[in-house]
């Protein structure tokens, strides 16, 4: 049961980065973006692609996966995000889901239908405490999350720059009217918000293969373990991630595998029939 | 009523498409085509007039075509099988209808889709009833008592006439006061409440008629196409049932059956480019919701408007 | 001949966290009048409207609409128990025709069954010609009988408000709530909007308005209530609250007290 523990965790950490980078984007500009999980599955393959189709060394590969995935998300933003300011929500839904398509599609045109497998980049035996067995990898996936959150809290509230983002974050225009660089926020904020998800990509291949349709469920397990952890909030999406990731494990081992899927949907439900608005409440209701 | 013209030349020229092709194939495609803009008619009521986003629709197609199937080929008269399918659909909408009601954007397009999922993984699982991955084939085909359509073309004229019913109910709908509450419980729900509109009532309501809709498409596609499998009614198809209602025109009836038979004989006619396909479908509708949020339905009346204006 | 005020208020309280937004509110609004609430901003008129009306509910209070407690009810139940509203912003339904707008309103009280709908039966078709005889009563009302066809997103500003007015009018309401009609109006548009209420009330209407615009306020009500950080700080005739020295003080003091 302890492995189950274990794996469950691990599962977490990568549901969690997933959300945190979905987050990431929609405390700045308040979109839900649909396409997370396609951005997970392009770090994946670029990272594929440079350390087994040319042979980079992990390292390099890695920072050479994540300067793309920057590069990406700004051109996301160009493409989603400016032509989309202002359109009521449901519309930005189906935008960010059309872009996950068209995504999702050019990776089958680059890299074909089948699963590749990516090395992690940590080698080593496992550790090995009462009976359960925690590999190198595994460690790797707490560490870096350990250390990303940590990055991501002293960047928001020691660096000048975090603060600016918060600021723009809670309100856009007067931000813009105090002369903060607005549109250079939110850039950073889909860049990295890109970045968090091919991270999680490179951390999931090793585990699972990586295929180009992986992104779909992958994505709609980020918004889940959102709206479990409240939405918008950093905290509670570490702790939502991680509380899915053992319940998928759990549930797959006791209940049933093939409706693996399904437990993160039912957990969300209830959630939301309990606490309609969300864990933290949600912007988009009417005022009266 | 200058409507009435192009309207009727229109119901001619539907009608006269099996005089110029016998093409089999086409012939499907057009069935196919117009299921689909039954669908989305069912789509429009909940989603298009009273403003509640619903990825779930493909579910509840689904939900149609699998009834009819296996209680066909289990040896249930065909005639019932409608009846069966309403029920199951309704009861399925309730589930669906009740907890989302007070959800809004986001969560309630996350429940749908969830919904779809949890639906389709049933389907896919529960093999030794809907056949797994594999679906079920032979399906027995339309038969009410001993009258059965033969080959694809007798079928293109029923289901003409069966669309041709839908859109019959949609107008009287949209012409009455719950079309009218409908859509103002979208423009402001607020409002509507002070005006005496009850929400909640409406938009179950609305659920359930888009359900029914698709669970009646979903029977007749079980016995048309006489083969289902889960990949029809799957969460992509819901987002092509989406992006149908938004390419012909949200809220327009007209434009629901444009969306859906562009949209449905697109992917056919350009089945050479592959998979880029799909990618340039993608980039149509970003293209599409920026440039013509109404759909095509708008960009007609948007050249009517341009050849109205006396500049 | 003491009737029973058409809308009785005891206790009305309502919380925004640690904001105490109306504090125990008691009000009786007598049948066939103009009463005004005015007030500084911030001190919970629309809040209170809300209560009334049932579009976001107090905290704890009693309302009665003609005897009936109306606390805690959803606003369609209180919309068919005969009290309408228009809003601070509009709240049209742009998506409908002028001529919708005030149907939606109309068919108030007929919820409708879906089966006449699909049949269009006889029963239907009445219904229907019921309806929209009545919403063009209201329009003709407010004076935009000619209007009815066009879009309502179509209409300019002060005409929309006269249209969330015809909407409420064909609800046929015992009460109408008004929350600040005149904002936004020329002097022109307000004098219209002065008789459309002076009409109103001449059909037996009773009105409460809420409003900034003192000399609308004076020269229509019959009394006034003056509210202050959530409190009835005075009441009674357009003249005496004139007078009073908290309503002065809570209007100039204001000036004082923010930063």
């Amino acid at each position: 049961m302890g492995q189950l523990v274990v794996n469950g965790l691990a599962l977490g950490s990568i549901y969690a980065l997933v959300a945190l980078g979905l987050l990431l984007i929609f405390n700045t500009v308040q979109i839900v973006n649909f396409a997370q999980g396609q951005l997970l599955m392009l770090g994946a393959f670029i990272g594929i692609t440079g350390a087994v189709t040319h042979e980079l060394p992990v390292a390099v590969a890695w920072a050479v996966t994540m300067l793309a995935m920057a590069l990406i998300g700004v051109v996301f933003m160009v493409l989603v995000y400016f032509p989309l300011r202002g359109r009521p929500p449901f519309l930005v839904i189906l935008t960010t889901i059309a872009m996950g398509i068209v995504l999702e599609n050019l990776a089958l045109i680059i890299w074909g239908p089948l699963p590749v497998s990516l090395p992690s980049p940590v080698h080593g035996a496992p550790l090995r405490f009462f009976g359960v067995v925690i590999s190198m990898h595994q460690l790797f996936i707490f560490g870096t999350l350990a250390v990303i959150l940590l990055l991501q809290f002293l960047m928001l509230n020691k660096t000048r720059f975090g603060i600016l983002m918060q600021a723009t974050a809670q309100d856009l225009h007067t931000a813009r009217l105090v002369g903060i660089p607005v549109n250079r926020t939110i850039a950073v904020a889909f860049a990295f918000g890109a970045m968090l998800s091919g991270i999680a990509g490179l951390l999931v291949a090793p585990i699972f293969l990586a295929e180009p349709t992986m992104g779909g469920s992958l994505g709609l397990k980020g918004f889940v373990v959102s709206v479990i952890g409240g939405f918008g909030n950093l905290p509670g999406a570490v702790i939502g991630g991680l509380f899915l990731g053992l319940i998928e494990t759990f549930g797959a081992r006791y209940i049933s595998s093939n409706f693996r899927d399904a437990y993160a949907f039912i957990v969300m439900i209830a959630v939301l029939v309990a606490w309609p608005r969300g864990l933290f409440g949600e912007k988009s209701s009417e005022k009266v | 009523m200058n409507n009435r013209i192009p309207l009727a030349l229109g119901a001619i020229a539907v009608l006269a498409i099996p005089l110029a092709t016998h093409d089999g194939y086409i012939i499907q495609l057009l069935n196919i085509a117009i299921l689909n803009a039954i669908v989305v008619l069912g789509l429009n009521f909940a989603t298009g007039w009273t403003g509640q986003i619903n990825f779930g629709q493909a579910a509840f197609y689904g939900l149609g075509a699998y009834t009819t199937a296996i209680a066909t080929k289990a040896g249930v008269p065909w005639i019932a099988t409608p009846f069966l399918s309403v029920v199951i659909v309704t009861a399925a909408s309730l589930v669906l209808g009740l907890p989302t009601l007070r959800l809004r954007t986001y969560y309630l397009a996350m429940t749908t889709i969830g919904f779809g999922e949890i639906i389709r993984l049933i389907i896919v699982h529960w093999e030794p009833v809907t056949g797994g991955t594999s679906g079920l084939r032979a399906i027995p085909g339309i038969s009410v008592f001993g009258l059965a359509p033969q080959g694809q073309i007798q079928h293109y004229y029923l289901l003409i006439a069966v669309l041709a019913l839908a859109v019959l109910v949609a107008v009287r709908i949209r012409q009455s006061s719950l079309g009218r509450a409908m859509i103002a419980t979208k423009d402001s729900e607020i409002a509507a409440e002070q005006s005496g509109v009850d929400t909640t009532r409406i938009k179950l309501l609305a659920f359930m008629i888009g359900a029914i809709y698709a669970g009646l498409a979903g029977c007749l596609y079980a016995s048309s196409i006489r083969f289902i499998s889960p990949d029809s009614f799957s969460g992509t198809q819901a987002v092509l049932l989406m992006t149908m209602l938004i390419v012909g025109g949200m809220g327009s009836i007209a434009g629901c059956i444009i969306g859906a038979v562009v949209l449905t004989i697109l992917p056919e006619a350009l089945r050479f480019m592959g998979q880029w396909y799909l990618v340039l479908y993608g980039l149509g509708v970003i293209a599409v919701i920026v440039m013509a949020p109404g759909g095509l339905a708008s960009v007609a009346s948007m050249i009517r408007m341009r050849q109205a204006s006396p500049r | 001949m003491s009737e029973r005020p058409i809308i009785a208020a005891r206790g009305v309280t309502r919380r925004f966290g640690g904001l105490l937004a109306l504090d125990s509110i008691d009000l009786d609004i007598p049948r066939g009048i103009v009463q005004a609430i005015i007030g500084p901003n911030g001190s919970g008129k629309t809040t209170l409207l809300n209560a009334l009306s049932g579009a976001s509910h107090a905290d704890a209070g009693s309302i009665r609409i003609d005897g009936t407690e109306v606390f805690g009810l959803r606003p369609h139940r209180i919309a068919r128990l005969g009290l309408a509203r228009t809003f601070q912003t509009i709240r049209i339904f742009t998506n409908l025709s002028v001529l919708e707008n005030v149907e939606v309103a109309a068919a108030c009280n007929r919820p409708g069954s879906l089966f006449d709908v699909v049949m269009a039966n006889a029963r239907q078709r009445s219904g229907e010609a019921e309806i929209e005889r009545s919403a063009r009563e209201a329009l003709e009302i407010v004076g935009l009988g000619g209007r009815a066809d066009d879009r309502a997103a179509q209409l300019p500003y002060a005409q929309q408000r006269l249209l969330e007015i015809a909407r409420a009018l064909a609800a046929k309401p015992d009460v109408l709530l008004l929350d600040e009609p005149a904002a936004g109006m020329n002097m022109t548009e307000s004098m219209t909007l002065l008789d459309t209420i002076a009409k109103l009330k001449a059909r037996g209407l009773t009105i409460l308005l809420v409003e900034h615009n003192v000399r609308l306020v004076m020269g229509i009500s019959d009394r006034v209530a003056v509210l202050d950080f959530g409190r009835k700080i005075a009441e009674g005739t357009p003249v005496e609250v004139q007078r009073n020295p908290h309503v002065i003080e809570a209007y100039l003091g204001r000036r004082h007290r923010h930063a």
